[in-house]
Order: C-alpha cells, then sequence, then structure tokens
C-alpha cells in the first residue's frame, strides 16, 4: 500500500541540542501510528516540521508519494494535515462555529456566512460523531468538548491526517474512552491518524502500529499487535550508559519531611495529586521520576505552601506545615529551587544581589529597623558570587542578562545560604549545559552530605537515577512505587513512568 | 595591595555602573530635548521664531521671582501625584484614581482648615496635612482590597472611582458648612461658605496654611515688598523632601522590596515568602496618601479654599510625570519641573512670540513619546547584549525541546496573519 506521509532523513537542532537525528517514518492510509517516547525525544518537534511550524534542516517529507516543501502551517493544511496540539489554539470567547472558520475565506467575502458554516459543522459532527453545538462560546465548554472543536477544525478543513500531540494528557476516563471511540470511527473512514504519548496502555489499545523515538531517534517501529508493554518500556528508558556522581555512602537521619495522603488540584481544577505518601530523611535523596505533567509541579507547589492542599497532611521536622503561607515554611528551612527559574525562581528585573537577597532581605543582618543593610548585602553577594562561580559581571547587573547556567546558579547559592533542613529541587537542571548541570549535581551531593533531606523531582531519568538514593515514580498524581536507588530495575522504572503497575508482584511499593 | 589588574577591574565595573546609571537621566532629557525640536518646525510653520518663543517660555517660567512662584506652584501637586503614580506602578498598582484621591484630600484638608478655626499652627498645619493623606489613602483602599482580595483590575476601579469624587466634590461644596446648634451630619460635612451665594468654601484659618518665604522674613525682623514671595511656601519643601522619602522607601528598605518584588512578577514574589496581598494593600494606602497630600499641599499652600474645578487634571498629568521621571522618585522631580515650568512659561511665550499656548501640550506629548521609546534603546555593553541573545536562543530549544506552546503560538499568528 502506497504510504500517505513518509519522512526521510528528518534532522532538526536547536543550539545545543539535536532534536530530531535522522528520523524516518511512514504513516499508511487510515492507520492510527502512535509516536511514544519520553519528554524531550523529540516527538513534538517532529511533528512541527510536518506541520510547517518549523522547517527540518535536511531531510524530505513525501506526501502521497511526492516530496513537498512545507514552511507554514497553511501549506500543511492545504496538502490536509491537521494537527491539534497539546494547548489548544481556541479564542474563548468566540462561539465553536467562529473558532472553526477563523482563518478560512468566507463564501460571502467581504461578509460571515456563520448560518451556512454553523450547519456545515452540524453535519460534519453527525458524520463523525463528534456530537457539538456550533453556537455555543468556546470558554463555556469543558476540556475534552474544546479537543472536540479542535478536531472539527481539522476536519472542516478537510484533512486526511490528523496529528493529535498528547490528546489525552487533559482529559478526564470517560472522555479517554469517547475520543478512543471517535479515533476508530475516523478509520473506519479512512483517515489517518498520529497519537502522539507517552501512556503505554493507551498506546497498546488504540494504535495500529508504535514507532518509539529516543533522544531525537527513531528506535524502532512495530505493529501494536507483535509487542508488549515491557518491550516498549525497555525500549523509551533504555540506556547504555548514564553519568555516574560520586557520593559518599547514605546516612539517613531522622524524617525530614513526611507526607499523608495529601491531594491536591491543578490550576485547571482537575485532581493533580490522589493521594501522595513518602517521607524524606536528613541526609537522603529522594528523587522523583516520571513524565512532565503528572503532578510533579503540583507537588512541589503544596510542599512549599504555594498550593492549597485539599485533604491529607505535610509535616516538616514533625510540624504540621499542611496550611502555613510560605514565609512560615521558608522560615522552618525548607528551601526550594522551583521547575521554573523565569516565571518563578527569580525576579528577572532585579540585579543579581537583590535575587541574592530574595528569601532573607527581611532577616538581620540584611535588614535593621526595615531599612536594608547595603553593606551586609555587598559582602554577602560577593561571597556568594565568588563561592558559587556566578559568572557575572558585578553584582548590580539585571540577572535577566545572565546565561540560564548562572541564574540557576543564583538560585542555588539563595536556596543553599539558607542553610536549608529540606531542599525541594524541581528540575533543577532543565535547559543548563554540562558544566553547570554537574556543578548543581555536586552542591546537591554536598548538602546531602552537611544533612540536608532533598526531595529531587525531575523528569530527567538520569538525574534521578544517578543522584538519588531512593527513586519514587509518579504517574497522574499518584506515587506508582518507591525503590532503593541499588535495587531499581530499569525495566519497572520505565513501566511505572507510563502507568503500567503489571509487574513482579514481589516488588510491592515499599512505604518509608 | 591589589595587582593591577584588579584595580582595572574595579575602575571597569564602576565606569559600567555609572553608564548604566547616567542612561536613566539620558532618556528623560533626551526625549524632553528632542521635544522641543520637532515641535520648533511647528512655531516656524506658524511664522514665529522658535528660539524667541523658548526664551519667552524660559523667562516666563524662570524669569522673575513671580515667573518662578508660578512654576513651583503648578510643581507642587504633580509631584505628589508623580509620586503617588510612581509607587503604585512600581508594585504593579496601577493607580489611575490619583484625581480622585486629590479630591478627598482636598475636601479633607480644607474641612479641617474651616472647621478646627481655634487651634494653634503648629498642630493644625499637620493634623490638615494628616487628614489629607488618610482620606486619599482610604479612598485608594477601595479599589486595593478589591484588587488584592478579587482581583478587580484596579485601572478600572481608580478611574471609576474618580467620577464619583467629582460628583460627592460637587455636592458638598453646595451645601452649606453650618458646625455648633442647628448643625445636622450634612451641613457639618458640607463645605459650602454660608455666607456666599457661590459653591465655594470659606478661606482656611491662617493656622491652616503653609508658612511662606514672606513670612519667615517678617519672623525675622524684615520686610519684603515682593508679594510673589508669599507664594513659596511650605508646601513646596514637602514635595520635595516627600520625593526624597519615596526613593528612599522604594530602594533603600524592605517594604520597598516587597513593592518592587510584587510590581515586577507576584508570583516570584510569593514564592519568596512575600505577602502579595498585603504587600498590594499597603501600596494602595501609601499611594493614595501621596495623591490625597497633593491636594491637601494644594489647599494649604496656595488656595487655601476649595473651588468649583480648582485643580482638575493634576491626579491625571501624575502619570505623564511618573512616565518621563522613569518611575523614579527623584526623576519625577525633574519631570515636575519640565511640566510646571511649560505651564508657568506658556502665556508668555505666547504673548512675546505667537507661538500659541497649545504648543507646549504638543511638547509635552513629545517628551511622553520619546521617553517610552527611549527605554527601548539598549547602550548596554555588547558583552551583557551578546548573553542575552544566547539566552533566549537557549530558552527557544528548551521550549522546542519540551512544549509545544511556544510554536504553537507561532503557528496561531500564522493563521491570523491570513484572515
Amino acid at each position: 500500500m502506497e504510504s500517505l506521509l513518509r519522512l526521510e532523513k528528518i534532522c532538526k537542532s536547536f543550539p545545543g541540542v539535536v532534536a530530531n537525528d535522522h528520523v524516518d517514518l511512514e504513516i499508511l492510509p487510515g492507520e492510527i501510528h502512535a509516536l511514544l517516547g519520553e519528554n524531550g525525544a523529540g516527538k513534538t518537534t517532529l511533528m512541527n516540521c510536518v506541520y510547517g511550524v518549523y522547517r527540518p534542516d535536511s531531510g524530505t517529507i513525501y506526501w502521497k508519494g511526492q516530496p513537498v516543501e512545507i514552511h507554514q502551517a497553511r501549506d500543511a493544511i492545504a496538502l490536509g494535515i491537521g494537527m491539534v496540539h497539546q494547548h489548544f489554539m481556541l479564542v474563548p470567547p468566540l462561539t465553536v462555529a467562529e473558532n472553526i472558520i477563523l482563518g478560512l475565506p468566507s463564501p460571502r467575502e467581504p461578509l460571515l456566512d456563520l448560518k451556512s458554516a454553523s450547519q456545515q459543522i452540524r453535519e460534519l459532527a453527525e458524520r463523525y460523531g463528534l456530537p457539538i453545538e456550533p453556537d455555543v462560546p468556546v470558554w463555556q465548554l469543558p476540556v475534552g468538548v474544546q479537543q472536540r472543536v479542535e478536531i472539527l477544525k481539522a476536519l472542516y478543513r478537510q484533512a486526511e491526517l490528523l496529528i493529535l500531540d498528547e490528546p489525552t494528557a487533559v482529559l478526564t476516563p470517560g472522555e479517554v474512552e469517547e475520543l478512543f471511540k471517535v479515533l476508530r470511527a475516523f478509520k473506519e473512514k479512512g483517515l489517518s491518524i498520529i497519537f502522539i504519548s507517552h501512556k503505554l496502555e493507551e498506546v497498546m489499545s488504540i494504535s495500529d502500529r508504535i514507532t518509539v523515538m529516543r533522544a531525537g531517534k527513531v528506535v524502532d517501529t512495530l505493529p501494536a499487535s507483535r509487542t508488549n508493554p515491557h518491550e516498549l518500556a525497555r525500549m523509551m528508558v533504555g540506556r547504555e550508559v548514564f553519568l555516574q556522581i560520586e557520593k559518599p555512602p547514605c546516612t539517613p537521619g531522622e524524617v525530614v519531611l513526611e507526607l499523608e495522603n495529601v491531594r491536591a488540584r491543578s490550576d485547571r481544577d482537575l485532581p493533580a495529586l490522589k493521594g501522595v505518601s513518602f517521607q524524606v530523611r536528613a541526609g537522603e535523596i529522594l528523587g522523583i521520576a516520571g513524565v512532565d505533567g503528572n503532578g510533579q509541579t503540583e507537588l512541589a507547589e503544596v510542599i512549599a505552601g504555594l498550593r492549597r492542599v485539599t485533604d491529607g497532611r505535610i509535616r516538616v521536622l514533625g510540624r504540621d506545615i499542611t496550611h502555613c503561607t510560605p514565609k512560615e515554611i521558608i522560615d522552618m528551612g525548607v528551601a526550594f529551587v522551583p521547575p521554573d527559574r523565569q516565571h518563578m525562581g527569580l525576579l528577572m528585573d532585579f540585579t543579581v544581589s537583590e535575587n541574592l537577597i530574595g528569601k532573607s532581605f527581611d532577616r538581620p543582618p540584611f535588614s535593621k529597623y526595615g531599612f536594608l543593610q547595603k553593606q551586609a548585602i555587598e559582602n554577602f553577594c560577593a561571597g556568594a558570587i565568588y563561592r558559587c562561580d556566578i559568572r557575572t559581571p558585578h553584582a548590580h547587573v539585571p540577572v535577566k542578562l545572565l546565561s540560564g547556567g548562572n541564574q540557576q546558579k543564583v538560585v542555588l547559592a539563595r536556596e543553599l545560604s539558607l542553610q536549608p533542613r529540606l531542599l525541594i529541587a524541581a528540575q533543577p537542571t532543565r535547559g543548563l549545559d554540562v558544566g553547570a548541570t554537574e556543578y548543581i549535581h555536586r552542591q546537591m551531593v554536598e548538602a546531602r552530605s552537611a544533612g540536608t533531606a532533598i526531595l529531587l523531582i525531575s523528569t530527567e531519568l538520569d538525574e534521578v537515577l544517578s543522584l538519588s538514593d531512593r527513586i519514587a515514580v509518579m504517574y497522574e498524581g499518584e506515587i506508582m512505587g518507591i525503590v532503593p536507588a541499588e535495587e531499581a530495575d530499569l525495566q519497572q522504572i520505565g513501566l511505572w513512568m507510563a502507568g503500567s503497575r503489571a509487574h513482579q508482584a514481589a516488588e510491592t511499593p515499599q512505604t518509608v | 595591595m591589589l595587582s593591577t589588574q584588579e584595580v582595572t577591574n574595579r575602575w571597569q565595573i564602576v565606569y559600567r555602573r555609572f553608564l548604566e546609571r547616567s542612561f536613566n537621566i539620558l532618556i528623560p532629557l533626551g526625549a524632553i530635548l528632542a521635544a522641543f525640536l520637532i515641535s520648533s518646525t511647528l512655531i516656524i510653520a506658524r511664522g514665529a521664531n522658535p528660539l524667541t518663543a523658548y526664551a519667552a517660555l524660559f523667562a516666563g517660567a524662570f524669569g522673575s521671582t513671580n515667573a518662578l512662584a508660578n512654576t513651583i506652584t503648578r510643581m507642587v501637586p504633580i509631584i505628589m501625584t508623580g509620586l503617588a503614580v510612581t509607587y503604585g506602578y512600581r508594585s504593579g498598582f496601577f493607580n489611575i484614581g490619583a484625581e480622585g484621591q486629590l479630591f478627598m484630600g482636598a475636601m479633607a484638608t480644607t474641612w479641617m482648615g474651616i472647621t478646627l478655626v481655634g487651634w494653634p499652627a503648629w498642630l493644625l498645619i499637620p493634623a490638615s496635612l494628616l487628614a489629607g493623606a488618610l482620606a486619599g489613602s482610604l479612598w485608594a483602599l477601595i479599589p486595593g482590597y478589591l484588587k488584592a482580595r478579587r482581583g478587580f483590575n484596579e485601572v478600572l476601579t481608580t478611574l471609576l472611582l474618580n467620577y464619583i469624587t467629582i460628583q460627592l466634590f460637587e455636592f458638598l461644596i453646595r451645601v452649606d458648612h453650618v458646625v455648633g446648634p442647628g448643625a445636622t451630619f450634612l451641613s457639618w460635612i458640607g463645605l459650602k461658605d454660608p455666607s456666599q451665594p457661590f459653591p465655594k468654601s470659606a478661606y482656611i484659618a491662617e493656622a491652616a496654611r503653609m508658612p511662606s518665604l514672606t513670612s519667615v522674613i517678617t519672623w525675622l525682623g524684615g520686610t519684603t515688598e515682593d508679594p510673589a514671595l508669599q507664594r513659596f511656601t511650605l508646601a513646596a519643601v514637602i514635595a520635595v523632601l516627600a520625593a526624597v522619602v519615596m526613593y528612599i522607601l522604594l530602594f533603600k528598605t524592605t517594604t520597598g522590596y516587597r513593592a518592587r518584588a510584587v510590581g515586577v512578577n507576584p508570583r516570584a514574589a510569593q514564592y519568596m515568602g512575600i505577602n502579595v496581598m498585603r504587600t498590594t494593600i499597603t501600596t494602595a494606602l501609601i499611594s493614595g496618601a501621596l495623591a490625597g497630600m497633593a491636594g491637601s499641599l494644594e489647599i494649604m499652600g496656595f488656595q487655601h479654599r476649595v473651588i468649583q474645578n480648582f485643580l482638575v487634571g493634576a491626579g491625571y498629568d501624575g502619570i505623564p510625570v511618573a512616565l518621563i521621571g522613569q518611575l523614579n522618585p527623584l526623576g519625577v522631580l525633574l519631570s515636575a519641573l519640565f511640566f510646571g515650568a511649560l505651564r508657568a512659561g506658556a502665556n508668555r511665550m505666547q504673548i512675546v512670540s505667537g507661538a500659541p499656548v497649545s504648543i507646549i501640550y504638543v511638547i509635552q506629548s513629545l517628551a511622553i513619546l520619546f521617553a517610552i521609546a527611549g527605554t527601548v534603546i539598549d547602550l548596554r555593553p555588547r558583552r551583557l547584549k551578546q548573553a542575552e541573545i544566547e539566552e533566549a536562543k537557549r530558552v527557544e530549544a528548551e521550549l522546542a525541546a519540551e512544549s509545544p506552546s511556544a510554536p504553537a503560538a507561532d503557528m496561531l499568528g500564522e493563521e491570523v496573519r491570513h484572515v
């Protein structure tokens, strides 16, 4: 059978990152093809190349056997490619119909023809089994229905290939079932679907063929009927080497952080933490692995007092901090390197020195009777800049002018200067080069030796594996299991990350 | 001993910091200069000589004690409202309501001056000023509370409160002010002078007026014939002091640190342990107090009573004053001087050169435009700019690898462009 879409040796790199490395991919007419891989495996970049958001550095795209050049989204749409992004591209105050015809020429230019558009949308919705009310403003619709609007948008433009980027990430289990029914109906009608996901079970249940990507490369393409979750998990995370970090043996002390059945909701008001329990002791690093968006950010925010806990208890050194303010929690000795240094960890328009005192500016010796003490601040900052090797012309440069690595050093220097009992490090090396990463890791190991309890939250599995004393995996707001690092089994962790508990019954999740 | 290298480094640092700082002053000065230059083409088009016009403008603003008194009189309220806007803006509270807060302050101060007639000056002057500040800050507390607790947009609430204030003012200066026997609550808070048919208050007590240079000279045993000296009052000194105090508050205290942190990024501020709600409310109170004091100083220093339209627009003028002043309290002093001088000298310019008074509004508007445009110019050392560019690239790569939202936004732009 002739392929609908064929990619040949697609390469795309960004400064410092090779996102796609000679990727070959073939999509047949009327198949559901899953793209499976961890964060940063290059799935979304590849699809953005197909959709014209990026131009590949090299390689060829064939559409129905013909080589094509796709310069922008409009070209892709003209060919018959539709993409539903993870973050919807809808205009909330406009109605469903208005959103769907947005960008298309009207049959009655310069006037709109909403009536006939609504009619067409109704017919289309009926034909594909996607019930929708075209005259309702989009903001009133639940997320699952908004996704339906996005799909209809692509169908209305006569898409033959539908790319869905992590479509189930925002859906409830019921909505996922609905979506799968619709996708199967599409397949019956001859449409092809590319389904980007990292969830093994979903991929197994919906796809005809599965392509696994890792670190920008295609590992393999297999029919779903001839593989199993274990094999896929191994292909997803399988590694030959991972970086080793020298660290002294772990000598855990008293329990510093204790979570008991903690629940919280996400910004979208969906359950983000569904009864999380674990402990972290002084002098140990507990690493939390997992694919991005499984509740890790919410977990860190809940401990730092930045997100409301709906149920359960959080204790630091035995004291209940469940409903304490961020300030009270900082004063308890909890330091937090947030996942997003640009929007949370740093005041980008403030200077390096103002950021370094960001959490202690109102304590002596930096403040006396409410006045900032210039000399004490200067001395402290000069010391911190020297000790942490922060590369900056001087302490009074706005921190936004520093490189990402140096910005992160500012965050870490500030957090460690608080001499914390607990350090929450969320994505501490995201986007950093090797040198800065190594520095951050060394600092964390040193803090651990000094008796700090460390909660490391990272989507970089290598980082979790090489730093942690114990490893936990989070999936959809739950801890799938916790194992000591030396007993960690890659395949088991891969399965947990992809949401599958089915493995050796012997390795039941331990609680401490 | 420091090595030569270290000494050079140290000097480089001092030099760089000097460049960065002086740049903050250069933007408004350059903007004002450019505004004058471009406006001169309009003056030429009117057949007048721009040099004559600007000389007359300068003379009208600074050429005599009378001219200087005019300039200072115009400066004082806009210094205060400029400070109110600056402090609010710096901490993310965009106070469009300085106009209303100013009128509240003026009403409260006037009420003190016409009611507590027997009080001695040492008590009545601070009490009247305090009443004005309090009235302004309580008025700003309404939008401050609504923003902090309920997320109301302060631009709307402060703006709408202005209309309410003006109506309240129009009402109260038509209600006879009666105290003592026969007074009702309404007549107690009314401001109109009962002995006059016009909507204006009585003059405030002598003891409530700001001492002037004339009274100082008299007190020292001298005499003076120049009536302009009566308009050099303590109000101007207080306004300049307020700017210095606000500079210290904003940049040298923990309160200012909190306010600026919330203004730059409330999420990061909250993460650092700052109580964002409390900071927003504190900011509203401080900003409102400054605007209220603008009204007080105008009444106590210059007009000594309220009349209809007694100072319309000074609250709104605080916004351009703050912007040209680069949102720096000391910059506000300079830009208020510019605004005050323009207005004080405008009439003389028209009489002498024939260039119309409205030219000053052209100059003023152009200066605002250039001041805003100037903040985009980047004169920092090339190495720093390079670092910024590289960081931008890195962030782009990071986003590309981890989240589809950035390219998706591009794509939306793409589609919208083809509508």
